[in-house]
């Protein structure tokens, strides 16, 4: 390698070691609705989500619309089933940085606050 | 995410084998954010695939989740997987697009106009990304990573299925668009 190559090479080493805090760094809201239902919707093709009771034993919250769906329906099917798929803070969320939602402890809201 | 409190990445990651779904959105919520940055600033200029390849990072993360041991921090095993998404992109990148092997490199030296000042500034890092982003792709790959992904020329060469010559070819042709940019923004900036 010729000795401009290697300057060069020094160079854009210390160029690549730039900080760079490029303004947009933080996901958008949307995106983040987006991996969230990805994941939940691959967590059960391999079988049942853990229960909307169990996961308020372990301290987690419920949205107005779990907490309904965990009071309205009985079986380990549905209790394990993710209602998100139906709701339409879900369907804001995935089109809409930061959606017009605000139900408490619901994930699509709490994707879109800074 | 409003959770029973704050886990460690242990814990959380065995709340997500578990299927808990507010565990999952904290897991999205804490981690995103690094995962996106990291590739935004390795796929430039390619913004349209960023966010499909950020999905496909942390689906593969589910898929190997279980293997997680808290060895590392969970962002930096996170990380790891990233880099190996952002490689493949880049290995499918080079293969695909058509660049001349025979093209002779540029002969003629050519110095980063006031360097110094900028790296003093704290601009450097910008000004990169910014000229990066207006290269042609194949040059920004090759630059990236080179330099960012610290891969060495026969690494390239043989993750692409080119001759190192080649590959050291279409890296001097690089730095020196590169550096031509850098330098007509400094005259431009000047004016």
């Amino acid at each position: 390698m010729s000795d401009i190559s290697q300057t060069d090479d020094r160079l854009f080493e210390l160029l690549a070691q730039q900080p760079d805090e490029a303004e947009g760094d933080r996901a958008p809201s949307r995106l983040k609705a987006r991996l969230y239902s990805a994941l939940v919707r691959r967590q059960q093709a391999s079988g049942s989500l853990r229960s909307l009771g169990e996961t308020r034993t372990r301290g987690y919250g419920l949205c107005v619309f779990e907490d309904l769906w965990q009071r309205a329906t009985s079986g380990e099917g549905a209790q394990c089933f993710n209602c998100c798929s139906l709701c339409h803070a879900r369907v804001l969320a995935e089109h809409l940085e930061r959606a017009p939602i605000g139900w408490a402890y619901c994930p699509y809201v709490a994707f879109g606050k800074k | 995410m409003a959770g029973p409190r704050e886990l460690s990445d242990v814990a959380l990651v065995a709340e997500v084998l578990r299927k808990d779904r507010k565990a999952t959105a904290e897991f999205v919520a804490r981690y995103a954010d690094h995962v996106y940055g990291y590739v935004r600033r390795r796929l430039i200029p390619r913004a349209d695939l960023v966010e499909d390849l950020v999905q496909e990072i942390f689906l593969a993360a589910w898929g190997s989740l279980d293997r997680f041991r808290g060895d590392s921090s969970l962002r930096n095993w996170l990380l790891g997987i990233a880099r190996h998404k952002v490689e493949d992109h880049y290995r499918q990148r080079l293969r695909e697009i058509q660049f001349l092997e025979d093209e002779e490199r540029p002969s003629e030296p050519m110095a980063l106009r006031d360097i110094e000042n900028v790296l003093v500034e704290r601009q450097a890092g910008r000004r990169a990304r910014e000229i990066l982003a207006s290269l042609p792709e194949v040059y920004g790959v090759i630059l990236l990573w080179k330099y960012w992904e610290k891969r060495s020329l026969r690494e390239i060469a043989q993750q692409t299925g080119r001759t190192e010559k080649a590959i050291e070819r279409l890296l001097a042709r690089a730095r020196h668009h590169f550096k031509k940019k850098w330098n007509e923004r400094h005259f431009s900036d000047r004016r």
